[in-house]
């Protein structure tokens, strides 16, 4: 059996989204059952499946890294208090 | 065209009754199917053949005009008395074995789509509208039935049973093809365009070239006219009729 991941779209609206994940032998089988098991109630008219060997893997050491770099957020209330602060400190 | 006339009822009871246990018994599959994804696809199919059935109880019970009545499709569909069904003894037989059951769903949707095919040009309307919606959800039940057996046959173990399963069913499958009473007058008055049996060989060549099978397995079990019910149907009604049994009156 391989791994698939699904996701779904509804025609004119919204980006694809991840639905979910399956289980089947082959990318035919994989097709067959991902309308049943994800599009049985009509949740959407466009599906991709993707092979999970063919995801390309962040790995969380990698990103962590940016995780500590408050300068890149761009959050103007945040450096107005910081200044304000700094400015009432210092008068 | 008014009033179906006793042939052609008896003709489409027959079909009506071939779909409704072929329904029947692939949802006993449900939760037990071999993995999850396929446990929700074969439901699917399921439940599509027992709209079939619904579908042609409905025009039988409206006698040409279909019913939205339950209670009236579900006279045909559970009351009526054993020796009163039509069914084929491939759709009567229990298969509790999954390559079993994946044989007689392929056999049996290879001879459907032929079938339906033989009233797409009904002059009974509503039959005709039936074939063009079942013919729509078929192409998803032959797609998923060759899926599977592309996948399975080649492997060792799963194509030995698949064979296997084939065998004992091919008798019972070519007696789809018995014809059944009433078909004559159903061809004479344009409810179908020929009798089933014309089709045999077409779907003989299929089976022949998805199995490659030896074409002297095709010899047929004695034709019983679809009057002679398989052992196991007596069973079979008890079990579809069990909530029923609890309170034939109550309203659903």
């Amino acid at each position: 059996m391989r791994r698939y991941e699904v996701f779904l779209k509804k025609d004119g609206r919204d980006e694809f989204r991840h639905a979910g994940s399956l289980d089947a032998p082959d990318d035919e089988l994989a097709l067959v059952l991902a309308r049943e098991s994800y599009v049985r109630r009509a949740e959407g008219d466009r599906l991709w499946l993707v092979n999970r060997e063919h995801v390309i893997l962040g790995d969380p050491e990698f990103i962590a890294p940016n995780a500590d770099k408050p300068h890149r957020h761009n959050d103007g209330k945040a450096i107005a208090e910081h200044r304000r602060n700094v400015r009432e400190d210092g008068s | 065209m008014t009033g179906l006339g006793s042939a052609v009822r008896e003709f489409l009871l027959a079909f009506a009754d071939d779909e409704h246990l072929i329904g029947q018994q692939h949802t006993e599959w449900i939760g037990v199917a071999p993995f999850l994804e396929e446990d929700l696809a074969f439901s699917s199919i399921a439940q599509d053949e027992l709209g079939h059935a619904a579908a042609l109880y409905a025009i039988v019970a409206g006698d040409g005009d279909p019913v939205d009545d339950d209670l009236r499709i579900d006279d045909l569909a559970f009351g009526r008395a054993p020796e009163d069904w039509r069914s084929a003894q491939l759709v009567e037989i229990t298969s509790d074995d999954w390559a079993h059951a994946l044989v007689r769903h392929w056999l049996y949707d290879a001879a459907e789509q032929l079938r339906w095919e033989q009233v797409a040009q009904s002059s009974l309307t509503p039959l005709a509208e039936a074939a063009a919606r079942a013919e729509r959800e078929e192409q998803y039940h032959r797609r998923h039935a060759d899926g599977l057996l592309d996948a399975l046959l080649p492997v060792p173990d799963s194509g030995d049973r698949l064979r296997t399963a084939l065998a004992d069913l091919l008798p019972l499958a070519v007696g789809l093809f018995d014809p059944v009473a009433g078909e004559a007058e159903a061809v004479a008055t344009g409810v179908a365009s020929a009798p089933f049996d014309s089709r045999l060989d077409e779907w003989t060549d299929r089976v022949r070239r998805r199995f490659d099978v030896d074409p002297a397995r095709f010899l047929p079990a004695a034709p019983t006219g679809r009057l002679d019910r398989h052992p196991d149907f007596g069973p079979l009604l008890v079990r579809m009729r069990e909530v029923l049994d609890l309170d034939p009156a109550a309203i659903w």
